[in-house]
């Protein structure tokens, strides 16, 4: 890896002097490198070594635009975490945000501007050539040849590619996301009149039905929807929400579901109609005003009209209705539900459900409209690409996305910028775009850059520069306002900003006069910066049914070959659309429902599979009207018998060592037809094939069942009414005799009198967790914190087979149910060390490697460690991992942070050797770290002052942290919760970590 | 006094004094082709293995099959295979020594050289299996800077101590039986060899005073190692018994361990004894009676094992511990069926054979027997460890382990190791004790009685 | 072998009854200085001979318990000295360390053995003259005696059935 752009240590140094300076003033770093080798030659405020300094930004991973801290320590940045003040995520962070930082420090970034030579291969060229070449042929092009395509960026960056663009004489950006809302948009459009995507209160909502939104995935904001829902629907003294899901298949978001409801592939609108149908005929709740535009669609919607074409039984239909206006609830359409020919339908319909029940205004939220620029359809792109075939593009800009993957792979961008006379691509990385553009500026990471970001109306994140840029990258707006300036003229004229970030500040002073605030700018600023933004809360905004709402078609069923299954093509919780394909961390994280890491799958429901002879791990060709891929079967019970789905994000060509041919490019399966709102499908008719061949699946996980164990144990919430809080199921080892639970107590105090030696006397802390199971939604955001926070290499997948995987927090995902008619039940739980009072680790260890820390951890000593892995063969949850090859080493192959990406390793955590074991902590260096600061400000640690890295980063609270001999510590008072349970009690390994029961909220006939 | 004869009921005419030390000695004389070759053999083989260990420490444990949940192996399966191996040694030459069973005589030797050199390989293992090699001697209570010492609780060191102890006393046992007939050979040998017989017979005469300390030393040396080889594998068995692995942690392992280490032992003895009486030709001093008392202590051995089997799955069911029997389902008729039933057909049913006089006095059914039961007991290990590993506590987190090709050749290896000092002592040490064999036959008295 | 023996008769036997009878005829006649070689050690001969119990086994006893005391001493100290917990069970464990105690009583004990039968056969070393048939199958007697006594030995050892008898100066 130590090739000439490598990081060597001159460059280095002028990083950390440069960082050093420039963090003296909140400002950040400034663009250009310091001349400076010596660092610290004058010790800059607010930056001592050893003590991290934290610059607040905001995530650009996906459009919800979380705030996040950056934790920098000596001009480095070593983690990301939420920014507690930004109203978007609330301190959290999802495990696409953390990974951010290997976006920063990715190996395969574009490391200076790059031109494609005659020889079609792409040689480095100066920043000035570079922009030269730009102006040149801008001055060679007439307006309407320049074309610009971009990401979703609603902010000041938009804003400067459109006035650009008009300077030019040439037409607004496409802005294209793979996942855009079209059919939201459009449903909004037809129902309220508005083009806008509305807010959905989850924690406001008690009842919450969503028809396909994967909203604790990928959908909108998914930080922001988990905090709401753990409210709205995690379990508070006695009561919780219902949350019932209806999708053809069971996503991460519908594991979390107190009921899921599989209705034929695109009949989700009929089931939302049927349901509105005996609201409103039934007068359940009081008639809103407009109910009657709607009247005769309704009509044609019984219940038992429905039933048949959706697969769902009228009575059911009619028991949602009723359930659904019990309480505040909502209803959301959207993720791959909203992203199928009848999509816009589908979403129309639920707009209708949630009027006529009065949730518009409620939970439903016009006004404070999500990403207000938003996204321009896909068939925009289309238009575009049809353009550029015919030679109508003469210079084609793209930035921040990628269309030549994440499209159908039918719409062949790629193959179009081969026609266009001159392209230039911004990407920070050689994507396939990029790999076909004559021109590549790499922008700047999000982390390096100044920028802003409008993640709703009235809220407007910041972005600051938090380190020095790693590579020789330049910021786009900077480029493009140097084109301008050397294009001079009238096109020069237009921008008076000097640099992209004074442009930047130019529209920040309008906002604050906008905003009412009349302090001097700079401290405006400041503060803006200090605080990663400025949050105002937009005007609601009332909306009525719209006349158009009338022509509200149904939705023509379906017509597909009779052996045809509907393929579902679902974005990928933690690739997305394929833009987090080159980070490990997020290639690694297994997949919350499958627990599939490094690949693309197909899951087929068991009893389909068997039907065709198909065993886990053959590999399948699956075939639509649209292309051909391979992938092998994993056998998922979530799903309707006739579908079968397949994760998007996988399959590149390009994009770097880690997502470069990887799976298969699912996007090859999905048709470019324009759907009636203007996006593309991810449902296909398909057909499967048995290659005859196999392959073992990079999966995680074990046995799927958990044998009547009681891991993860669940209770229902009539039950826990009824004083019932045991677990659900058959308990496993036969309860203990009174007289012999009485000797081994007696036993215990004898032995703990004995251990009362040394600096294990006195009364210390003993650190504990807990956590909420009817709050964890299996999101993983936490697995991938702890890889940031205790530098935990990623393994690839050839050793993931090998169950070699390094995670020391990993959630475990257990099937209850599913078979011969039971309704099938997910059940999650987040397993890291127990930190056992008792711990069967540690008395095998020959070297004391594995010891009790006087505050109650189980301690592992690394340098001490000989590897008989003693340890993790007697630990009952085997939550040790060994060090198999030397991943921390640069000259092993195993090695795993080529540089840069060493750079996020965490100072304060060591990097373990090959042929030693290492475990979770609890991170006991957050731990220490506190305490330090507590004794240095001479003061006692709080309660809920130490996070533990998983537990800063859950979305939606689950894991509480704290010293359970402090009576009045939050963790102290879950641990005697009601539903609180220790796994595999029985072994009388006295656990630190207490689970609380999951609740499962069932209705009565289910119950 | 030692040993008193007792009448050999073969043998019809028993053989002098004389002609026990010439056959025995002939079979120092100059060695054939054949055992050049097969120490070729043996060193290539030996070369692989040395090999596949050095590429495993360069790279890291991971070029070995490990697959967590299961994170021991084949290489802790081969040490324990070896320590059984070497427990049939000590208890011919000390407990049947106690007991004055006057056949062990001429088949001792054999089995003792047997018993180091196996304690020899089974050391290699525990320092083949860590993590970090360079570190092994950690688990000795040595004084270091920082004053950190052991951890005496854990079994593992329990074995440190155990297996120590067993090399050092068994190979301290085999010397001393050994200089006598040192002293023997020394007479007749010439050149370098009789400067090597010089000086490790320790300038033995077989004066009377020499005897006279000699038969006490010998007698309490018996007298530890009986206890030693009980403790030796019961603290191996430890290794697993004191672990709350379901399929480990069974208060039974200790005797069952014992067992099925003498039974494994005694195995490998006959097939270690049937070619080499052939090659040095002293059929006369190891005939078939030695190989029916062997097949007798095979078959005891390996109804105890048979009953231990079956007294597992019991308790597993009798619990009524759902993770034991979960763990015992798992070995009968989960992923590794065959390995299971490859050691109960081995181990507990073939051995019945040896209930049939005939088949306890056929050399060659013996020698086929004992490979079988060689091959059973190491899958017998194979299953305790790799399976009940596979199949624990969590769901989640159980896995299936195949080895490669680095545990194949360490495993292979381990045999050259073993039979290249086999051979070496072999044709410079009398694998036949001289003295022990002259013992049970009484000294020749003048023709008429008294006076 | 070492030649600086004192000078002496050596008689070779074929039959152990006569070198029996013949070592008792010796010590009768008040022979102290008296070396007898055995291939095998034997019963009449150790008679014949008539030496008290090998003082060996006190070696044994003493050894074992050094290796018991040692064995508690080390590791209890050794757990003390830097106490550490495991597993919640007492710093200091005395049923666990009761196997590393068993293992070092039989080591010592084992070694103290050897170390006896080494100190003690070299106390009594016999620095007589001898011949290699006697590891084979014959007994030896040496009998060490000033030149004007020998021929009343050698008398004595040739009518006792020596096969061959031999002056050694």
């Amino acid at each position: 890896m130590a090739n000439g752009d490598g990081m060597n240590r001159r460059r280095f140094l002028k990083v950390l002097g440069a960082a050093g300076g420039g963090a003296a003033a909140l400002s950040g770093c400034s663009g250009d490198a310091t001349d400076k080798l010596i660092p610290y030659l004058v010790p800059p405020d607010n930056q001592i070594p050893g003590i991290a300094t934290w610059y607040a930004s905001t995530c650009r991973e996906c459009p919800a635009g979380c705030g996040v801290h950056a934790r920098v320590r000596e001009g480095r940045v070593v983690k990301v975490e939420g920014n507690p003040e930004s109203p978007v995520n609330r301190g959290r962070l999802c495990a696409r945000g953390l990974a951010s930082l290997q976006g920063l420090y990715n190996p395969d970034r574009i490391r200076g501007p790059m031109a494609k030579g005659a020889s079609g291969e792409f040689e480095p060229i100066s920043w000035d050539d570079a922009i030269a070449r730009i102006t040149e042929r801008l001055q060679g092009a007439t307006g309407d040849l320049i074309r610009f395509v971009t990401g979703n960026e609603a902010g000041t960056f938009d804003r400067l590619v459109t006035e650009w663009l008009r300077a030019l004489g040439a037409a607004d950006p496409v802005v294209y996301e793979p996942f855009g809302y079209e059919a939201l948009r459009h449903a909004s459009r037809q129902v309220f009149g508005v083009d806008q995507l509305p807010r959905y209160d989850f924690g406001a909502a008690r009842y919450v039905i969503s028809f396909g939104a994967d909203f604790l995935e990928t959908w909108l904001s998914p930080v922001e929807h988990a905090r709401g829902f753990a409210e709205g629907h995690g379990y508070r003294d006695g009561s919780m929400g219902r949350y019932v899901h209806v999708e053809p298949r069971m996503s991460m978001t519908g594991m979390s579901a107190d009921e899921w409801i599989a209705p034929r592939p695109g009949s989700e609108a009929l089931l939302a109609l049927g349901m509105a149908h005996v609201i409103v005929t039934e007068r359940l709740v009081p008639r809103q005003p407009d109910t009657f535009r709607v009247e005769q669609l309704l009509d044609a919607h019984a219940p038992a009209d429905v039933a048949e074409r959706t697969g769902i039984a009228a009575a059911t239909i009619e028991r949602l209705a009723r359930e659904f206006v019990a309480e505040p609830s909502v209803a959301a359409a959207g993720g791959v539900g909203a992203q199928h020919e009848q999509a816009h339908v589908t979403a129309a319909a639920v707009n209708v459900l949630n009027y006529v029940a009065g949730n518009i205004g409620r939970t439903v939220l016009y006004g404070a409209d999500l990403n207000p620029a938003g996204p321009s359809s896909y068939a925009e792109l289309g238009s575009l690409v049809r353009a550029m075939r015919n030679g109508g593009v003469g210079v084609l800009f793209v930035h921040g996305v990628n269309p030549a993957h994440a499209a159908p792979a039918g719409t062949d961008f790629a193959g179009a910028m081969e026609r266009v006379g001159f392209s230039v691509s911004f990407s920070r990385f050689w994507d396939e775009t990029a790999m076909h553009a004559d021109l590549v500026l790499p922008d700047h990471d999000p982390l390096e850059q100044w920028n802003d970001f409008e993640p709703r109306a009235g809220a407007y994140a910041l972005q600051q520069p938090v380190m020095q840029p790693v590579f020789d990258t330049r910021q786009s707006g900077d480029v493009l306002l140097a084109v301008a300036r050397q294009a001079g003229g009238t096109i020069a004229a237009r921008f008076t900003a000097e640099t992209y970030k004074d442009y930047l500040q130019q529209g920040w002073q309008r906002l604050q006069r906008q905003l009412g605030d009349f302090r001097p700018f700079d401290a405006f600023w400041t503060e803006a910066l200090q605080r990663g933004g400025v949050w105002r809360d937009a005007p609601a905004r009332a909306v009525r049914l719209a006349r158009t709402v009338t022509d509200l078609q149904e939705p023509a069923t379906r017509s597909a070959p009779l052996d045809a299954l509907t393929l579902i093509a679902y974005p990928s919780s933690a690739l997305y659309d394929g833009r987090g394909a080159n980070r490990p961390w997020l290639q690694e994280l297994p997949d919350p429902v499958t627990k599939m890491t490094w690949s693309t799958w197909v899951e087929i429901h068991p009893e389909t599979a068997a039907a065709r002879g198909i065993r886990e791990g053959d590999i399948l060709e699956v075939t639509t009207s649209a292309g051909t891929v391979e992938a092998p079967a994993y056998l998922y019970p979530g799903l309707r018998r006739d579908v079968i789905a397949m994760p998007l994000g996988q399959g590149h060509t390009a994009f770097g060592r880690y997502a470069e041919g990887r799976g298969a490019n699912v996007y090859a399966l999905l048709s470019t037809d324009v759907t009636d709102f203007g996006g593309f499908s991810h449902y296909a008719a398909s057909t499967l094939r048995h290659t005859g061949r196999h392959e073992y699946l990079a999966k995680t996980e074990g046995k799927s069942r958990q044998m009547g164990r009681g891991i993860a144990q669940a209770v229902t919430l009539a039950a826990l009414q009824h004083g019932e809080h045991g677990e659900e199921h058959g308990g496993h080892a036969a309860p203990v005799p009174e007289h012999v639970e009485q000797l081994l107590d007696e036993v215990q105090e004898a032995q703990d009198a004995d251990t009362r030696y040394g600096d294990y006397a006195g009364d210390l802390p003993r650190w504990a967790l807990a956590v909420d199971l009817s709050k964890c939604t299996g999101c993983s955001a936490c697995v991938t914190a702890c890889h940031s926070e205790n530098n935990i290499p990623t393994v690839g997948p050839d050793l993931v087979r090998r169950g070699r995987e390094m995670a020391w927090i990993r959630i475990e995902r257990y099937f209850e149910g599913g078979e011969d008619g039971e309704p099938l039940e997910a059940r999650v739980l987040p397993m890291m060390c127990q930190q056992c009072g008792h711990a069967p680790c540690e008395p095998v260890c020959p070297v004391f490697a594995a010891y009790s820390t006087p505050d109650g951890l189980n301690g592992q000593v690394y340098n001490r460690c000989v590897g008989t892995r003693y340890c993790s063969n007697n630990c009952p949850y085997k939550v040790r991992y060994f060090n198999w090859f030397d991943h921390q080493n640069p000259a092993d192959p195993a090695f795993s942070f080529p540089d840069p990406l060493h750079w996020l390793l965490n100072p304060d955590v060591t990097v373990r050797s090959k042929g030693v074991m290492e475990k979770c902590t609890f991170c006991v260096q957050r731990i220490r770290g506190k305490q330090h600061e507590a004794k240095l400000a001479g003061r006692e640690l709080e309660d809920g002052e130490i996070l533990t890295a998983c537990q800063q980063t859950c979305p939606s609270d689950a894991i509480v942290f704290g010293d359970l001999n402090d009576p009045s510590s939050r963790v102290h008072q879950l641990s005697r919760d009601e539903r609180g349970y220790s796994v595999l009690g029985d072994l009388n390994t006295r656990p630190g970590v207490t689970y609380l029961r999951k609740v499962r909220n069932l209705t009565v006939d289910e119950a | 006094m030692a040993t008193i004869a007792e009448p050999q009921r073969t043998a019809p005419q028993q053989p002098t004094y004389h002609e026990i030390t010439r056959d025995v000695v002939a079979t120092l004389g100059r060695p054939s082709r054949t055992y050049f070759v097969l120490l070729a053999v043996v060193l290539v083989v030996l070369a692989l293995g040395a090999f596949a260990l050095l590429w495993q420490i360069r790279w890291g444990l991971g070029v070995a099959g490990y697959t967590p949940p299961v994170l021991w192996g084949v290489y802790i399966t081969t040490f324990v295979f070896w320590v059984g191996i070497a427990h049939s040694g000590t208890l011919i030459s000390a407990i049947l020594y106690l007991f004055r069973s006057a056949w062990r005589t001429s088949v001792y030797r054999t089995a003792e050289v047997m018993t180091v050199f196996a304690v020899l390989t089974a050391g290699l293992f525990p320092l083949i299996h860590v993590g970090r090699i360079w570190y092994a001697y950690w688990l000795f209570p040595y004084p270091n800077q920082r004053q950190l010492w052991v951890n005496f609780k854990s079994p593992l060191l329990w074995d440190v101590f155990a297996v120590s102890t067993y090399l050092t006393v068994s190979t301290l046992f085999l010397i001393v039986g050994l200089v006598p007939d040192v002293a023997a050979v020394r007479e007749k040998a010439t050149g370098w060899r009789r400067k090597l017989y010089e000086v490790t017979s320790l300038g033995w005469r077989g004066t009377d005073q020499q005897w006279r300390h000699y038969i006490r030393a010998y007698l309490y040396l018996a007298a530890l190692a009986t206890p030693l080889v009980l403790s030796v594998h019961s603290v191996v068995s430890w290794d697993f018994a004191m672990s709350i692995v379901p399929g480990w942690h069974a208060t039974i392992f200790a005797p069952y361990f014992v067992a099925g280490a003498i039974y494994s032992g005694v195995a490998m003895v006959v097939t270690l004894l049937v070619p080499l009486r052939k090659v040095f030709k002293v059929e006369r001093y190891i005939t078939v009676d030695h190989f029916e008392n062997l097949s007798k202590l095979l078959l005891l051995t390996g109804l105890i094992v048979g009953y231990a089997y079956a007294v597992e799955y019991f308790i597993a069911w009798y619990s009524g511990n759902p993770f034991e029997q979960a763990s015992f389902y798992n070995r009968a008729f989960g992923e590794y069926w065959w390995a299971t039933w490859t050691m109960i057909i081995c181990n507990g049913f073939l051995p019945l054979l040896l209930f049939f006089r005939k088949v306890r006095r056929s050399i060659p059914a013996l020698f086929v027997l004992s490979l079988f039961v060689n091959l059973g007991m190491w899958f017998e290990r194979f299953v305790i460890i790799v399976v009940s590993l596979s199949f624990e506590y969590e769901p989640y987190a159980m896995g299936h382990y195949t080895p490669t090709w680095v545990e194949w050749s360490i495993l292979a290896g381990s045999f050259a190791w073993f039979f290249l000092w086999f051979l070496l002592f072999a044709k410079n040490f009398p694998m036949v004790s001289i003295t022990e064999v002259k013992e049970i036959i009484p000294m020749p008295r003048k023709a008429r009685p008294g006076t | 072998m070492n030649k600086t023996h004192p000078g002496g008769i050596l008689a070779a036997y074929q039959h152990v009854d006569a070198a029996a009878a013949a070592i008792k005829a010796l010590k009768a006649k008040g022979y102290r200085d008296v070396t007898v070689y055995t291939p095998v050690p034997n019963v009449e001969i150790a008679q014949a001979v008539g030496h008290k119990v090998s003082p060996v086994r006190l070696w044994t006893l003493l050894g074992g318990l050094l290796g018991c005391a040692s064995g508690f001493a080390l590791t209890l100290w050794m757990s003390y000295d830097w106490p550490l917990v495991v597993g919640g069970k007492p710093v200091g464990s005395v049923i666990p360390y009761v196997v590393i105690a068993f293992e070092l009583t039989i080591l010592f004990g084992a070694g103290a053995t050897i170390l006896g039968l080494l100190f003690h056969s070299w106390r009594t070393r016999q620095a007589g003259a001898y011949d290699g048939r006697f590891t084979d199958d014959q007994i030896g007697i040496f009998v060490a005696c000033p030149v004007e006594r020998r021929p009343a030995v050698e008398e004595l050892l040739r009518h006792s059935g020596a096969v061959e008898v031999r002056v050694e100066t």
